[in-house]
C-alpha cells in the first residue's frame, strides 16, 4: 500500500512537471508580444477554395432546367455542359468569350502541408524499402569470409557513417545527380537509403552475431546449405532481435528526410518553410509541422511495438 | 582403398587436424565404423573425441587424411558436402533447437526446405516421430516451453525427420539436469535397437556398457584404445585406467 501511493505521487509529479513546462511555453509566448493566428493553419492542411471554371471558346451561355449551364459554340465545336457547380457567374443568354468565367465549383483541396506530408511519407517509404535491401546485404557482406565483400562492407559503411548526411545529400543531387542525370526525387532517395543503409547493415551484423553458432550448425548438418540456413534460421531470430534498434532507424529515416527540402523537394519541412513565408505565422506552423512528423513516427512506432508483441509468442 | 570392407559405413583415415592456432586436436585417427554398429567414444575433455565426430559431417574440417561416408569421399571437392549431411544426423550437447519454431516446426523444417516435401507430409511425419519419441502432447510447444529432456528429445526426432543413416551424438546429456538424463537415454536405446548406426561421444559409461557394440578411448588427439565394452572395462591399459579411475 505504502509503495503503491508513492507510486501515485511520482505520476503526480510527472503530470505537474509537464503542466509547468505547457505554462512556461505560454508565459514566454505572452512575454514577447506575438499574436498567436491558429485560425490561418487548417486552411493549408484542407480547405474548400472554391476554383473557378472558364470558357474554352466563344459562345453563349443558356441556362436549362434543373440548372444545368450550357455554352454553345459560334464555331460548331461540341457545347459545354456544366451539371454541378456551387456560383453561377453568368446569366442566360449571356455572350461569353475564351477565357470568361463561367462558374465557381467548391471541393476539398488539399492544402500544401498535407502535400508535404505525402512527399515525406513517400521519400521515407521507398527510402526505407531500398535501405532494409541495402543494409542487408552489406550486413551480410560484412560478416562473410570473402575478404573482397568484407572490406567494401566495411568501406561503405565507414564512409557513410563519418560524412554529414546534408553532405551526402549535395552529393548525391550536384556531383551524381549530374552524371546519371538524376531528377530531384531520385537523388533524395538514393541519399537517404545508401544513409540509412550503413546504420542498417551495423544492425543486422550484429543481430546476426548475436544468433549462436550452434544455430547454424544444426541447420547445416540437417542438409540446409548456408542461403537456407540464414532465410530459414538465421534471420527470422535476428530480425525479432533487431526490431527495436531498427525501429529507432527507421524513424531516423522520417526526421532525416526533411533535409532533402536542401534541394527543393517540397516535403513537409520544406512546405512548412513555404506556408511560414505566406503567412508570417512561424510558431503555429513550426508547431504544427513537429505535430504532423509525431503523427508519422508515433504511427510507425505503434506498428512496430505490436510486430515485436505477436513475435514474442515463441519466448 | 584396398582394406575397404563392404560392410563400413563411416571410413575415416589418418585424420589430422591442426587449428590455425596450431593446437593439434586430432593426430592421426583412424576408424571404421560398419552398419548398424553402436560405437561410444569416451575420454577426458580436450581429447578430440568431440572435433573427431564434428569431422564426420564435415562441421569441423580436416588438415589430412579422408573420411569415406556410405562410399563418398569429404575431402573430394566435388562432394555436395549438404547431400552428405542428410544422410547423416547430428544432436548437439546444447540441443541447437530453433526456437521461433514449435516442436513441429523444428521437426518439419528440414523436410520442408531440403527435401521438398509437401508441408502436410512433413508435418504427418514430424507428428509421428514426435510420437517415437514421446512427445505427442507437446509438439505445438516452443522450445522455451519445453524441459531439457524434451528438448534434446525434440533435436533426436529433428535429426531423424531426414532420414539419416547414420546419426551422431555428441555428449547429448551433458547439458541435462540427472533426472532427464534417462528418458533421452531410452530414446537412443530404441534407436540403437532398431539397427540406426550411431556415433556417440558422452560421459554415460552405463550406456556404453549397456548398448555399444564398441567402446573407443581418446586422449590428447590420439585413438588410445578401442574394444568391445566388456574386453574395454576390464582392459588394464593404464591410460585408460587413470581415465576410468576419474570418472567412476
Amino acid at each position: 500500500m505504502e509503495k503503491q501511493s508513492h507510486l501515485l505521487l511520482w505520476k503526480a509529479v510527472f503530470v505537474l512537471i509537464i503542466i509547468g513546462l505547457g505554462f512556461g511555453i505560454y508565459a514566454g509566448s505572452k512575454s514577447i508580444d506575438y499574436t498567436w493566428r491558429w485560425e490561418r493553419i487548417p486552411q493549408y492542411i484542407i480547405n474548400t477554395e472554391a476554383t473557378t471554371v472558364r470558357s474554352p471558346f466563344d459562345g453563349t451561355a443558356t441556362i436549362e432546367k434543373g440548372n444545368k449551364l450550357v455554352v454553345t459554340s459560334d464555331y460548331g465545336d461540341d457545347p459545354l455542359v456544366i451539371k454541378k457547380f456551387d456560383n453561377l457567374l453568368v446569366n442566360n443568354g449571356d455572350l461569353v468569350f475564351e477565357g470568361d468565367p463561367l462558374v465557381e465549383v467548391e471541393s476539398w483541396n488539399i492544402g500544401p502541408l498535407t502535400w508535404g506530408l505525402v512527399m515525406t511519407l513517400q521519400l521515407s517509404v521507398v527510402s526505407l524499402v531500398f535501405a532494409v535491401v541495402i543494409g542487408l546485404f552489406a550486413g551480410l557482406a560484412r560478416i562473410s569470409t570473402n575478404p573482397a565483400l568484407r572490406y567494401l562492407s566495411v568501406t561503405y559503411i565507414e564512409l557513410i557513417r563519418g560524412t554529414p548526411l546534408l553532405v551526402q545529400i549535395f552529393i548525391f543531387y550536384f556531383f551524381i545527380g549530374t552524371v546519371l542525370d538524376l531528377d530531384r526525387f531520385t537523388a533524395g532517395v538514393a541519399a537517404l537509403s545508401v544513409f540509412t543503409g550503413a546504420y542498417i547493415a551495423e544492425i543486422v551484423r550484429s543481430g546476426i552475431q548475436s544468433i549462436s553458432p550452434g544455430q547454424m550448425e544444426a541447420a547445416r548438418s540437417l542438409g540446409m546449405n548456408y542461403v537456407q540456413a540464414m532465410v530459414n534460421v538465421i534471420l527470422p531470430q535476428a530480425f525479432k532481435r533487431t526490431l527495436p534498434p531498427m525501429a529507432g532507424q527507421f524513424i531516423n529515416l522520417i526526421k532525416d528526410s526533411s533535409l532533402v527540402s536542401v534541394i527543393s523537394i517540397t516535403d513537409l519541412t520544406k512546405a512548412g518553410r513555404e506556408v511560414v513565408s505566406s503567412t508570417f505565422a512561424p510558431f503555429e506552423v513550426w508547431f504544427a509541422v513537429a505535430l504532423m512528423y509525431l503523427v508519422l513516427t508515433g504511427g510507425l512506432s505503434w506498428a512496430i511495438q505490436r510486430l515485436e508483441k505477436r513475435l514474442s509468442a515463441s519466448d | 582403398m584396398t582394406n575397404r570392407t563392404d560392410k563400413s559405413i563411416i571410413q575415416a583415415r589418418n585424420i589430422e587436424k591442426i587449428y590455425p592456432n596450431g593446437c593439434h586436436a586430432l593426430k592421426n585417427v583412424s576408424l571404421d565404423i560398419n552398419r548398424g554398429e553402436v560405437v561410444v567414444i569416451i575420454g577426458p575433455s580436450g581429447s578430440g573425441k568431440s572435433t573427431f565426430l564434428r569431422t564426420l559431417n564435415q562441421l569441423e574440417t580436416i588438415s589430412d587424411g579422408t573420411i569415406h561416408i556410405d562410399e563418398v569421399s569429404l575431402t573430394d571437392r566435388k562432394t555436395n558436402i549438404n547431400k552428405v549431411r542428410e544422410e547423416v544426423g547430428m544432436v548437439f550437447q546444447s540441443f541447437n533447437l530453433f526456437p521461433h519454431k514449435t516442436a513441429l516446426g523444428n521437426v518439419a523444417l528440414s523436410p520442408i526446405k531440403v527435401k521438398k516435401k509437401p508441408r502436410a507430409v512433413a508435418e504427418q511425419e514430424g507428428r509421428e516421430l514426435l510420437k517415437k519419441v514421446g512427445l505427442a502432447e507437446r509438439m505445438n510447444n516452443y522450445p522455451s516451453h519445453l524441459s531439457g529432456g524434451q528438448q534434446q528429445r525434440v533435436a533426436i526426432a529433428r535429426a531423424l525427420a531426414m532420414h539419416p543413416k547414420i546419426m551422431l551424438f555428441d555428449e547429448p546429456t551433458s547439458a541435462l539436469d540427472p533426472e532427464m538424463v534417462g528418458e533421452v537415454l531410452d530414446v537412443m536405446k530404441s534407436l540403437a535397437s532398431d539397427g540406426m548406426t550411431m556415433v556417440v561421444v558422452t560421459h554415460e559409461m552405463g550406456f556404453a556398457r549397456e548398448v555399444a557394440d564398441r567402446v573407443v578411448f581418446m586422449e590428447d588427439g590420439e585413438l588410445v584404445f578401442e574394444e568391445s565394452p566388456e574386453r574395454f572395462f576390464s582392459s588394464d591399459n593404464p591410460r585408460l585406467q587413470r581415465f576410468l579411475g576419474q570418472v567412476l
